[in-house]
C-alpha cells in the first residue's frame, strides 16, 4: 500500500484540527456542574459529612468530562451534567441530615 | 459476490484491505447497536428509588423533587413502550437521581422537625454552634 506523504500529511492535519476544536469548544451544561461541584468541594461542612455523596458527583464529572473531550455527544454530555448537580445537591442535604442528627445526639448528652 | 472472500483466495493487496475496513465498519455499527439495548436495569433502579422516596413521605416533604421523579419515571416507561431506548435510559437516570435527591431531603426534614422537637421539650436555649449548624450550608443552597 503506497500513501503519498501529501495525504498523509492531510490526515495529520485534519486530527490536529478536530483535537484542538475539541479543546477549545465549552459546553456551558458542563461547565456549570464543574462550578457547582467545585463550590461543594470547598464547603468543608459537606466534605465531612457527605464525602461519599460527594465522590460519586466527582465520578458523575469525571465521566462527562471525559465523553466531552473525546466524542462531544451534546446530549449525553448535558445529561450527566444535570445529574451531576443533582447528586451535589444529594451531597449538600445528606451533610445537614448529618448535622441535624448530631444536634439530637448532643440534646440527649447532658452539656457541660 | 462471485469472488471468493477468504483469506488465503485470490485477492489483491487493496481490495483485501477494502474488506478489512468493510468488516470493521460492520463491528462498529454492531457495537452502535448494542448500546442501545432495552434499559431494564435503569428503569428497575428509577423504580426502586421512587418507591422508596414514597415510603419516606417525600411526596410530601419533597414534592418538587419527587414529582420530577414520578413524572420522569413516567416518560421513560413511555418512551420504552416505543422502543426509544436512549431517551428511555436518561429519563430513567434522571428519575432515579431526582428521586434518591426527594428521599434525602424528605429524611432531612424529618430529623430537622424532630431536632425543633427536641429544643421546644428541653427548653434550653441552643448554643451558638449549633444554631450555625441549622444554618443553610453555603451559597449553592438556594440557586436560582
Amino acid at each position: 500500500m503506497q500513501v503519498s506523504a501529501a495525504s498523509l500529511r492531510m490526515a495529520v492535519l485534519l486530527v490536529a484540527a478536530v483535537s484542538a476544536a475539541c479543546a477549545v469548544v465549552r459546553n456551558p451544561a458542563l461547565d456549570r456542574a464543574r462550578d457547582v461541584y467545585d463550590k461543594a468541594r470547598q464547603d468543608p461542612a459537606i466534605v465531612r459529612n457527605a464525602g461519599v455523596a460527594l465522590d460519586k458527583a466527582g465520578q458523575t464529572l469525571e465521566a462527562a468530562e471525559s465523553l466531552w473531550k473525546t466524542e462531544h455527544d451534546v446530549a449525553e454530555v448535558e445529561h450527566l451534567a444535570y445529574i451531576t448537580e443533582k447528586r451535589v445537591e444529594i451531597a449538600r442535604v445528606t451533610a445537614q441530615r448529618r448535622l441535624a442528627a448530631d444536634e439530637i445526639q448532643q440534646s440527649r448528652t447532658p452539656r457541660p | 459476490m462471485s469472488r471468493n472472500c477468504d483469506s488465503n483466495g485470490g485477492i489483491g493487496g487493496g481490495e483485501k484491505h477494502l474488506f478489512y475496513s468493510a468488516a470493521f465498519a460492520v463491528l462498529i455499527i454492531f457495537a452502535g447497536c448494542s448500546t442501545t439495548k432495552p434499559p431494564t436495569d435503569s428503569l428497575a433502579r428509577a423504580e426502586l428509588g421512587a418507591r422508596a422516596a414514597d415510603e419516606a413521605k417525600a411526596a410530601e416533604l419533597a414534592p418538587v423533587d419527587y414529582k420530577n421523579a414520578r413524572d420522569k419515571l413516567a416518560k421513560a416507561k413511555a418512551a420504552m413502550a416505543a422502543e426509544r431506548y436512549e431517551e428511555a435510559r436518561r429519563l430513567a437516570e434522571s428519575a432515579q437521581v431526582d428521586a434518591e435527591l426527594a428521599l434525602a431531603k424528605a429524611e432531612t426534614e424529618i430529623l430537622r422537625r424532630a431536632v425543633d422537637q427536641v429544643w421546644k421539650k428541653s427548653e434550653v436555649p441552643p448554643t451558638q454552634a449549633e444554631l450555625e449548624s441549622r444554618n443553610p450550608l453555603s451559597q449553592g443552597a438556594e440557586k436560582e
